[in-house]
């Protein structure tokens, strides 16, 4: 049974690549660019891993983060940023982020990443 | 200061009245009017107290007058009755009086006039006669003594009465004289007073209006009107009046450094704007890179077309950023030229017809007849009508009312331009960033810099564009532009500057 991932990013690109990437490494992969739906599918089913964008156009991804902690504690959230403040980073880390990553993200680290979140 | 100094000074000071002080004039004024007070103060006094002095000398008349009348008494009890004593008596008074006119001469003469004093000394005369003759009354014979003692009498009694009553009416006269008189000198100096206030109040009232424009040219931020007002100033509120215009040349030139200052203020912001912008096509690209590179065997050959393409689109998107940021960073030559807004909004409107059209957006258009006309650079106003109207539309997503509406503002010598939409609204806590370069709620479809490109244009022509908004109900863009009547607005925008 592999592992369900959803990842949301108001670019699209973004969403592709990781769905490509990461499906390569036998994940099943859900993509938005609309974070309200991924915000619907999180409720919907369970994912064992989240990786988000953290300045989206209607959600942002702090919100969705704090949704996976209420829904599923044991859930890993991975957040991608093009310019973090010191201050996002810090109230992400309160709210048990797993990995923080800027953009331009390094795939390699990222896989290494996700790979560590879900324990394979 | 001595008097004769003083008279100077006035005679200088009303020589050259025109480069008085107010205080300075005002102080003639006062000084002008307190002589003529003094002068009639002292006419007043002095006919007065010559009033109370020939009241004093009309006594003195009216006792010798009634000495008189005794004596006439006494005389003709001794004609009646031939009693030598009341020729005694008689002749008692007659000293008695006689005395009393001698030792008031000195007091009374200086105070009648000619008739008086003829008469008086012709009384004295007369009374010696008189006297004399009641002297020798035993001496001389009856029939001659009795005629003359008669007319003497009769003499004495009428010269004296007709000396009161002389004097009587000369103190009469002198009365009615001066209260003529001084109700002429008060009714003088009541029209001077008007007079002068009424040039005071003039000169008062003519300078505040000029300030109260200049005040207002002030708030309405044309300080350049305001700045070259030249005038040397003579008196108070001409030193006002400079002192206005002076801070509003210091004003303007405080704008433009703020206008500067905030440029650099919004280059950190812009950093920051430039970071967010970048960081997504350079990520996407990047990401698409190391995927490429990563599953390149597992990659068929329309994939790869397919991320080359989508590289491709990157690198365009980050050319369009790069583009609109040297817009909004270079200081493009206005190209002014006198036009109607009239024809920039038609050719606005045309513009973004398309748009209208697919949006479902209705366009109401309503300009006012005989607008003056304006000098701008046509193509940047229009820049700015066409991002208004974009605006517009993608706040409307599901159709809506445009109205555009220009009118014009005689006191302010301003053309109104309003854009109105019937779209979603601005969240008030965001309405003022909205100017603010980068910021923008579009996401990856705006820039975040049209609105700020209008802003530095509008302000470049020495304008102002504000906004009003209300969410649910719709956003309304008031810009305002001079009119062509003033000339400093032509020339102050030759040095054009960069927005």
């Amino acid at each position: 049974m592999p592992k369900k991932i959803l990842v949301v990013d108001d670019e699209k690109i973004v969403c592709d690549m990781a769905r490509l990437i990461l499906q390569n490494e036998g994940y099943e992969v859900d993509t938005f660019t609309d974070s309200q739906l991924a915000l619907k599918a999180i409720r919907e089913r369970r994912y064992d891993l989240v990786v988000t964008d953290l300045k989206m156009e209607n959600i942002n991804g702090m919100d969705i983060l704090r949704e996976v902690n209420r829904l599923y504690p044991d859930a890993k959230v991975i957040m991608l940023t093009a310019y973090a403040t010191l201050d996002a980073t810090i109230e992400a880390i309160r709210e048990r982020i797993y990995d923080f990553f800027p953009k331009p993200v390094k795939i390699e680290d990222l896989k290494k990443s996700v790979k560590k979140a879900l324990g394979d | 200061m001595s008097s004769q100094g003083l008279v100077q000074h006035l005679i200088y000071g009303i020589q050259h009245l025109r480069q008085l002080t107010i205080k300075q004039r005002i102080i003639i004024a006062v000084v002008l009017l307190a002589i003529m007070v003094g002068v009639i103060g002292f006419f007043v006094y002095y006919s007065f107290n010559n009033v109370l002095s020939k009241l004093h000398s009309i006594e003195i008349i009216d006792d010798v007058n009634i000495a008189f009348l005794e004596m006439r008494k006494a005389e003709k009890n001794y004609f009646l009755y031939k009693d030598l004593n009341a020729l005694k008596e008689l002749a008692e008074l007659g000293r008695k009086n006689q005395e009393a006119m001698l030792s008031s001469k000195s007091y009374v003469m200086p105070i009648l006039q000619q008739p008086g004093r003829r008469d008086y000394d012709r009384l004295l005369e007369v009374l010696r006669k008189y006297l004399s003759l009641a002297e020798r009354a035993n001496v001389v014979s009856p029939q001659d003594f009795e005629e003359e003692f008669r007319s003497l009498g009769q003499e004495l009694s009428s010269v004296s009465e007709q000396l009161l009553k002389q004097e009587r009416e000369t103190v009469s006269r002198i009365i009615n004289f001066n209260v003529v008189m001084l109700i002429a000198s008060l009714g003088i100096i009541f029209i001077i007073q008007l007079i002068l206030w009424h040039y005071f109040f003039g000169l008062l009232i003519d300078e505040l209006n000029i300030m109260d424009r200049l005040i207002k040219k002030v708030s309405e931020g044309r300080f350049h009107e305001v700045a070259v007002q030249t005038i040397s100033p003579h008196n108070e509120i001409e030193i006002a009046i400079k002192a206005i215009s002076e801070m509003a040349r210091k004003l303007e030139k405080r704008e433009d450094e703020i206008l500067q200052a905030g440029k650099l203020a919004s280059l950190g912001v812009l950093i920051s704007g430039v970071a967010h912008e970048l960081g997504n096509p350079l990520n996407n690209i990047s990401m698409m890179a190391q995927a490429y590179l990563g599953l390149y065997d597992m990659l068929g050959d329309e994939e790869k077309k397919n991320f080359m393409g989508d590289i491709y689109t990157q690198t365009e998107r980050i050319r369009k950023i790069v583009e609109n940021l040297l817009d909004f960073s270079r200081q493009k030559k206005q190209e002014l030229q006198e036009t109607n807004l009239r024809e920039i909004v038609q050719v606005s409107l045309a513009l973004v017809s398309n748009h209208l059209k697919l949006a479902e957006v209705k366009q109401h258009v309503d300009i006012l007849e005989n607008l003056p006309r304006v000098l701008v650079d046509v193509s940047q106003i229009e820049q700015v009508l066409v991002n208004l109207f974009i605006n517009a539309i993608q706040a409307m997503p599901e159709g809506g009312d445009l109205f555009v509406s220009a009118g014009y503002d005689p006191q302010s010598e301003f053309l109104t331009l309003e854009v109105r939409d019937t779209g979603v609204g601005i969240k008030k806590d965001i309405l003022s960033k909205i100017f603010d370069p980068f910021f923008t709620t579009k996401s990856t479809k705006g820039t975040g810099l049209g609105l700020s490109v209008s802003y530095g244009i509008i302000r470049q022509h020495h304008g102002d564009i504000t906004v009003e908004s209300e969410e649910g109900k719709g956003t309304k863009f008031l810009i305002k532009l001079p009119s062509i009547k003033e000339k400093g607005t032509a020339n102050a925008k030759k040095d054009s500057r960069g927005g």
